[in-house]
Order: structure tokens, then sequence, then C-alpha cells
């Protein structure tokens, strides 16, 4: 152990003198994590302008105004008016407003007259969520027009006196459909970009020991050191515990740091301290065994290299570093449980929108470090051998 | 004997078909420097890697003061490896360098500061120990590649071929180095490929090659091994395998082989065998420019015992 230490003591003294080390581990994961925190801010809740064209002035568009100025709408949408269908169309285009909403002369007055007529929906081909959220706001208020229209034809069949029929609209106008969906979100906060972005980052760079180490390793073995360190009183696995705690002792480091930086800079949420801690340090043991494993597979410095980048970027791209998985289709989301970066990242948005502490990531942990044991006993059994041979 | 430092016994290692190091044994007496000589590919490095538990040998023994090498960590403090590449992290400095590889030999605080100021003092690298390493010259390199080596005060220093690439100047300081280690009562074992050096440092002499030890002694008893014979290096313009070949037919040369330019004889006796010798050339259509017949060296030895030189 004591061999292990003193080499794991020198190799953390060559990696901090490393200025490409310290770029890679702490000022890399930091900038990108903020700048995609920047690219993806208000992603993640869905927000716009609202054009409105009154060519109408009658009841019903001023009916179409109160719902669009309803608390529920008001969360997603800021009405401005405009003076014309043309003027809308120019605001799309403009991108100054989202989508329009046109309510065309005569609208109110064919309403009552049981006559067909339509709003338009004026959309714009980069925002199509605007106009998805605009038509279905209409198609609500229609559908909500088309009921009080029939609730009133069925008290007129049903024997109401045609004079009553004007009370009976103005009372139709009152009520409302039915809700349909109840929103009953499970995590207490929503997830910011700068909290799945933070973490997200880290890992990523984190993921670069592994290449890191594993070249470390060859470099020391073609510099005659590998072998200068054998002819020590020192054991093989000592030289492989030693590789793996100098991993260890700068990826907690590592994340520590980015942790700290990204909360009081950013305000990324990583969740519990203590329980983000724990998820970390199972994470980095993850990483010690794939860049052990690595070093025990490869047979030279280039072979390394080429098995670190796949398994680098293959983890990254699979345990969702890159994007939101929960923005990913299914397949995705069950592959990155597939990988142990996937689960941390999963632990930490459970962290910053559940709440809670080790049992809200009792389950990531445990997976994280099923995956180790499985790539550490693998790493453990070929690496020494390496060593000797 | 019981007081010896190294002893190997019969050490055999083989890789896949190719045996490496055949029935080798040799013994290392305290404060003696031993060579083992021997052409690139005779088996030196294998023996040396057996010998400092890098190999372990397919057959026979390493015993360490008495101790057997093998699996025996504690017997890896007697010895010191110095391996024939330079071996040191070049992004570190001599003094970390130092500290680092002390430290794997067990030494810490005012001790191990004190051995690397006394290994830095002995290789003349006092004033560069803050220095990094991959600052150093080839040469300086190759001493601090030796004082790693001392540091721990081992009974026993390896140094394989140390003096490979290295200019006159770092040879000559290297080799008076050891020539004193010996004198320290630490014993050496030596590989070289130089026979001149073997000659200058060596207390005995090993020869190899192809994996077998074929002589030993001291450099007296070698070349009396040769008896009253003599070396002869002829200098020629042709081809000069065709002039040994003439040569090797010619009464009174035992053996004959082209290496660094010449033709290498070992002769019985070097004036009477000359006329013929330089009459064979003529035949053969390749003319001696100059002859230098000398008292029998290791060289000779070498050529005598194996029919090749030494660098051939």
């Amino acid at each position: 152990m004591r061999a292990a230490l003193v080499i794991a003591g020198k190799d953390l003294r060559q990696r901090l003198r490393d200025r490409s080390a310290i770029v890679i581990g702490l000022v890399a994961p930091i900038a990108i994590a903020a700048l995609m925190s920047l690219a993806f801010r208000g992603a993640e809740t869905f927000h716009y302008t609202l054009g409105v064209v009154d060519d109408d002035h009658g009841p019903l568009a001023t009916a179409l105004g109160g719902v669009l100025h309803e608390p529920g709408l008001r969360q997603v949408v800021t009405t401005q008016s405009l003076p014309s269908a043309a003027a809308a169309r120019t605001a799309v285009r403009d991108k100054t407003v989202g989508a329009a909403l046109v309510v065309p002369t005569g609208f109110s007055a064919a309403a009552a007259a049981g006559h067909p007529a339509a709003l338009t929906v004026v959309t714009g081909a980069d925002n199509a969520t605007a106009g998805s959220v605009t038509a279905s706001i209409a198609s609500s208020f229609v559908a909500q027009l088309n009921a009080d229209r029939l609730s009133v034809a069925t008290a007129l069949a049903a024997g109401a006196p045609g004079s009553e029929a004007a009370r009976l609209q103005s009372l139709a106008t009152t009520l409302r459909l039915p809700l349909t969906t109840v929103d009953r979100s499970v995590g207490a906060t929503p997830l910011k970009a700068v909290s799945y972005y933070s973490p997200g980052m880290a890992i990523f760079f984190l993921l670069f020991m592994i290449s890191f180490t594993s070249r470390s390793y060859f470099v020391d073995r073609s510099q005659g050191m590998i072998e200068r360190i054998r002819a020590a009183p020192v054991r093989p696995h000592e030289i492989v515990l030693g590789k793996a705690l100098s991993v260890f002792a700068y990826g907690i480091v590592s994340l520590g740091i980015i942790a700290l930086v990204t909360t009081a800079a950013f305000g990324a949420d990583w969740g519990d301290p203590l329980a983000a801690g724990a998820l970390c340090v199972a994470l980095v043991v993850a990483v010690v065994t794939l860049a052990t494993l690595v070093m025990a597979v490869a047979r030279t410095q280039r072979q390394a290299e080429g098995i670190s980048a796949v398994l680098v970027f293959g983890l990254a791209l699979l345990g969702g570093n890159f994007v939101f998985l929960s923005a990913a289709p299914p397949i995705m989301r069950n592959l990155a449980l597939g990988t142990p970066n996937g689960w941390a990242l999963r632990g930490f948005t459970d962290l910053a929108t559940l709440g809670g502490g080790l049992r809200t990531v009792a389950v990531p942990i445990a997976a994280i470090l099923s995956f180790s044991a499985v790539a550490g006993g693998l790493s453990a059994l070929l690496a020494t051998k390496a060593v000797r041979s | 004997m019981g007081d010896d430092v190294l002893r190997c016994d019969r050490l055999r290692r083989t890789f896949g078909a190719r045996v490496a190091v055949d029935d080798v044994s040799f013994r290392l007496a305290p404060g003696e420097v031993y060579g083992l000589l021997g052409p690139n590919g005779a088996g030196k490095t294998t023996t040396i890697k057996m010998v400092c538990g890098l190999l372990d040998p397919d057959g026979g023994t390493v015993t360490i003061g008495g101790r057997p090498a093998r699996d025996d960590l504690s017997v890896r403090r007697m010895v010191g490896y110095v391996p024939q590449d330079v071996a040191l992290y070049p992004d570190l400095t001599a003094t970390e360098n130092l500290a680092f590889l002390g430290r794997l030999y067990h030494l810490r605080g005012r001790e191990l500061a004190a051995r690397i100021d006394e290994a830095l003092e002995l290789t003349d690298l006092a004033s560069r120990g803050g220095d990094r390493v991959d600052s150093f010259s080839g040469g300086m390199k190759r001493r601090l590649n030796i004082a790693a080596g001392l540091l721990h005060h081992p009974a026993l220093l390896v140094l394989d071929e140390p003096t490979v690439g290295v200019d006159p100047q770092s040879r000559h300081a290297i080799l008076e180095r050891v020539d004193s280690f010996g004198r320290t009562g630490m014993s050496v074992l030596y590989t070289t490929h130089y026979m001149e050096e073997a000659e200058r440092v060596c207390d005995r002499v090993g020869i190899i090659d192809h994996g077998r030890l074929i002589a030993e002694g001291t450099r007296r008893e070698l070349v009396a091994e040769l008896g009253q014979k003599d070396r002869i290096e002829l200098a020629a313009d042709g081809d000069l395998e065709t002039l040994a070949a003439a040569c090797r037919r010619t009464g009174g040369v035992e053996r004959a082989s082209v290496a660094d330019g010449t033709v290498q004889l070992v002769a019985a006796d070097g004036r009477r065998t000359l006329p013929a010798v330089i009459e064979a050339a003529e035949h053969a259509g390749v003319p001696v420019r100059s002859v230098d017949v000398t008292e029998p060296d290791l060289e000779a030895v070498f050529l005598h015992l194996t029919g090749t030189a030494l660098r051939e």
C-alpha cells in the first residue's frame, strides 16, 4: 500500500504540472457547462408573444381576449395587439411575435347567425411550438363556442321560449368545458439547464481520465519506468493501485471544484451535498475501473488511445451528457441506463428535481457500483497480469 | 560459497522456441566487479532481468545475499538496477526522480535527502538537482540513471550497458565511477559488448554468446587460455569476407573474422604466419593495406572461442 501511495503522489504531481490536465479537468467543463446553460436558458419553460388582430370588435373577440388573459395561459402567452392581418404576417416573419391570431371582421355576427366563420392562426416555420399552442388555444375557444351554441339550441328545442334565447346565450358563455387534464408534476422543482449540464459536462470531462491514465501507464512503460519500479520492492498490483488512486483523487477534486464553481457562479443545483458526494465517489470508482481495464486490455499506447476515445465518446453519447435525456426517445433513455454516467446523470437530475438525500440516489449508486464491480473485477485480473508481463 | 553477493545457478530462459539463456551459472563476491561480455542478443539483458526479478527463469535459481530472489521483495532492496535505456521521468527534476525512487526503496525524511545529495554528488550532478531531466544532456541523463540505482546503497549494482550512446567524456566519467564502486565494497554486475570496458573495469569477465556462458575468469586467465597466440588485425581494400576466407585456409591461422572494417585473426605465431597471410591475400585479390600484430586481448579470446568478432 505504501508503494501505491508513493506512485499515486508522483502521478498527481505530474498531472498537476500538466496544464492540459488542468484545462480538461476544470476549465473546460466549467466553461462548456456555462455556455450550454446559456444556450438552453428558457428551454426549461416555454413562453412566447402572441399577436392578436381584432377586426371583429364583437363580443366573441372580447371573450377570446378574456381567455388569453386567464391565469393558466398567462404563464405561456403574452399578447400583443396588432392592427391588421398583414401586420400579423410581418410580425411573425420578423419574429417580433411567435405566432398571431386573427379574429376576422363579422366573426361574432356570423357565429350569432349560425353561419360558418373561421379564426386564422399565423405561424412561422421556425417556431412550430408557438404555432401549435396558438392553434390549440383557437380550437379550444371554438369548441367552447360550439358547446355554447349547442346548449342554447338544446334549450330552445326543449321548449324554452324564443325570447329567452339571448339570456340563455349569455348564460352559456359563462360556462366552461369540463377539464380533461390535470397537471400533477412529479418533480417538485423544474430542472434548470445549468443543473443538468454542470454535472453533464463535469462527468464528460471526467471520462477523459480513462484516456489520461492509460496513456500515462504506456508512457511510463515506454520510458522504462514500469520496469524500473518493478525492480524495486514493489508488487505488480501496487503499481496498478497507485495509478488508480491518483485517478480517484484527481476525479474527486475535479468534480468537487466544478460543483462548487457552477453552484456559486451559475446557480446550478447539484442537490444534497452528501448525496451528490456519494454519487461522485461511485462515478469516480467506475472511471477508475474503466481506466484500469483499458490499461489491461491494450497492448500499445496507440491501442489505449483508440479504445479510450471510443469509450469516452460512446459513454458520453449513450449516457446523455450532451442532450436532455428527458427529451430523448425511450430507446436512448434505456440505453443510458447501461452506462455509469447515464445513471449518475439520472441521480443528479433526481436530486435537483425531487430533492431528498441518499435515498434519492440509492438506486443510481447501486447501479454504478454494480457496473464498477464487473469492470473492476476484470481489470484487477488482467491489469496485474499485464504489469507483470 | 556462503558469502557470495550473487549466485546464478544453471539459469535458463526461453521465448517461444528461442533459447535466450541456456545453463548460465556465475557468482559475485562482495566488492567484485563482474562483466558479462557478449555481442548484442547474446543473452546479457535477459540474464540481468532474471537477476533483478523482472523475468522468471524457466530453470535454475538466482540467490542474492544467500536468499532466493524469486518472489522475495526484501531481496530487491539489496539490488540497484540501472537499465540499458535511461528510465527517468523527463517532466520531473533530478531530485524529484530520485526522491520518488528512493521512497519505493523505503527511504524517507532526512535519510532520503542525504542519499539524494550523495547520489547527485557521486555522479557530478549536485548543481543540477533542481532542473528537469528533459533539460539534461544524454550523458547527464545516463549519470542520473546510475545515481538512481545507487540511492539505497545496494549490495549489488546491476548495470546494463550503461555507456551505450554516450559521448567519450561521459563514458570515461561513468567508467571511473564504476571502477570506484568495487573499492567501496559494492558488487557490480556489468554487461557490455565493448571489450575495452570489460578489460578496464571488471575484476572477472564471463563471455556469453548465444545464451551460453562460454568462458569465465580474470582477463589474465582468459587470455592465458589462448596460450602463445597472437591477434592480427588486417586492413585491406576489397571484399573482406573473401580475405577472411583466404586467411582461414592459411596454415597457422586458427580464427578469422570481419569486424569494424578489418579482418581479425588469431594465429599460433603471428610473426611466422604473417607472410603466408599476406600472400594468401594477394592470391585472393584483396591486397593488405596495413597489419597490426598485438598481444592477445579479450577480443582475441572471444574470436578464438566463437569464431566471430565481438562486434561482427
